[in-house]
């Protein structure tokens, strides 16, 4: 897990995006700003596409005794 | 009927008889047992064209009631699920046939209504004493992700709300991971079940979210959502739960402890994932879309200000010069038109002294001429005869004498010279002369 997973959540990067994004559309950032926005938003872009992408692999059904042998085991 | 068996070897008991001849002996030994008043709520009441069903329960027990509808009709009263009621009756057995089911029941043929359920009460007395001990607030609290990664479901195996979840996650787009914990959701072991579930979700550590869904039923096979064990579990439980199992009508304690209540398990399902994940996606690529943009115009808009930066001293220079140039023939034009306008009034200013000059030598002209005529007129004059030593002789009444001879007739004559007139006497001699 990465920092910026750690301190974010999907909804929480997706409000950050688009307040970064206001942000830019304001033109009132200068061009260190800019560039550290766009530094950071692509960063969140990039962590919540990971996690769509998590749930866009298909359906991974299981049973709890099921998981919890798969937990004990050590795998994933 | 078929020849009777043999029994089971080593068995003491009687037998074997015909199972209907011993239903219908069941029968009569049922019928045979005391009239008796009972009193309990009931429950799942089901009105039918010929007999009124419903279950008489306590905190004990319960027992399967039948009433013929005539009998229930004649009463009027308005009968719901928990209504506390006294029946007389006694135990009665429907042996069935051969195409039929048997079943047990208490044969009503008395009711009387008897006040508010005490089930009810004590439930509601168990949801007053868990909303004071502030366990209906921890759950609500939580944190509920929008995306979960992984959703735990806790419900019946064989059930409809099974398939319910999962059209509620289609719905959403999702495609994650799906824990299902299956227990009895109806009978006394579903609430230390479904609890046990719950706690090994939560243990995972891996679980975002759980569901609790039953596809419904009456409120007494919703009893087991009210253990108080059960919604203490849920109400200090560290991830969300999501319950799916009461009815707008009857709300268990555990859609009142849970972080959210939903009515049904497709909702259920949708609530786990607030987000649709095709759109989601949309959205995402939305942002990555407008982010490259402004990363490209960042370092475009401002190269396009550094070049027009550079372009502008000599622009200035250029701007300048144009306006000086433009300054220059507007003088230049001032200058014309200054010389043409000082030209036009020379030139009128020239006739007005032409028109002078030429009234001036008219007037000498003239002068020339009164001189002369004055002149002319001083040559006539007697007064500038005079003074060139001529004397005009005058007669004495004034008038002109002008010959001798008319002097000597006068005798007496003034002689006027051009200073002053003096008088003479002409004598005798002059007069015979």
């Amino acid at each position: 897990m990465s920092d910026q997973q750690a301190i974010h959540t999907y909804e929480t990067a997706t409000a950050r995006i688009e307040e970064i994004i206001r942000r830019l559309d304001s033109g009132e950032a200068g061009l260190r700003e800019t560039l550290d926005l766009l530094r950071e938003g692509r960063g969140l872009v990039e962590y919540c596409a990971a996690e769509l992408e998590a749930v866009g692999q298909g359906l991974d059904e299981l049973r709890l005794d099921e998981l919890v042998a798969r937990l004990e085991a050590g795998g994933r | 009927m078929s020849q009777r068996p043999e029994g089971i070897p080593g068995s003491s008991l009687k037998g074997p008889f015909p199972v209907g001849a011993y239903a219908d002996k069941l029968r009569a030994y049922l019928r045979e047992r005391a009239r008796v008043q009972l009193f309990g709520e009931v429950f799942n009441l089901r009105i039918h064209k010929v007999s009124v069903f419903f279950e008489l329960r306590d905190g004990d027990g319960a027992l399967p009631c039948r009433m013929w509808r005539d009998d229930f009709d004649r009463l009027g009263v308005t009968l719901e699920d928990g209504a506390s009621v006294v029946v007389a009756g006694g135990p009665d057995f429907y042996p069935g046939s051969r195409t039929s089911s048997p079943h047990f029941s208490f044969a009503v043929t008395g009711l009387r209504l008897a006040g508010e359920g005490d089930l009810l009460a004590q439930l509601d007395l168990l949801r007053k004493k868990l909303d004071a001990e502030g366990l209906f607030a921890p759950q609500k609290a939580l944190p509920r992700p929008a995306l979960p990664r992984t959703i735990g479901v806790v419900t019946g195996e064989g059930g409809k709300a099974r398939d319910d979840v999962l059209a509620g996650l289609r719905r959403r787009g999702w495609a994650g991971r799906l824990v299902w914990a299956f227990a009895p959701v109806q009978d006394r072991r579903a609430a230390p079940a479904i609890t046990r579930a719950l706690q090994d979700l939560a243990a995972c550590g891996e679980v975002d979210v759980i569901v609790v869904a039953r596809g419904g039923g009456s409120l007494a096979d919703l009893l087991c959502f009210c253990d108080e064990t059960l919604c203490r579990t849920v109400a200090l439980l560290p991830v969300p739960v999501i319950a799916s199992v009461g009815h707008h009508t009857d709300r268990t304690i555990l859609d009142d402890v849970a972080a959210v209540s939903c009515s049904t398990p497709t909702h259920a399902a949708e609530t786990a994932v607030p987000f649709h994940c095709a759109q989601a996606r949309e959205a995402l690529a939305r942002f990555a879309r407008r982010l490259d943009q402004h990363g490209r115009r960042a370092v475009l808009d401002r190269a396009r200000v550094l070049a027009r930066l550079s372009r502008a001293p000599a622009q200035h220079v250029a701007r300048h010069r144009s306006a000086l140039h433009q300054s220059l023939r507007e003088l230049r034009a001032a200058g014309r038109r200054g010389v043409a306008s000082r030209e036009a009034l020379a030139a009128t200013h020239a006739v007005v002294l032409a028109r002078k000059g030429a009234a001036a030598s008219a007037e000498a002209r003239r002068a020339a001429t009164l001189e002369r005529l004055r002149l002319a007129l001083d040559a006539h004059d007697p007064e500038r005869t005079l003074e060139r030593g001529f004397a005009l002789v005058e007669s004495r009444d004034g008038g002109v004498v002008t010959s001798a001879a008319a002097a000597r007739e006068a005798g007496a004559v003034r002689l006027r010279f051009s200073d002053a007139a003096v008088d003479a006497t002409i004598s005798q001699e002059a007069r015979h002369a």
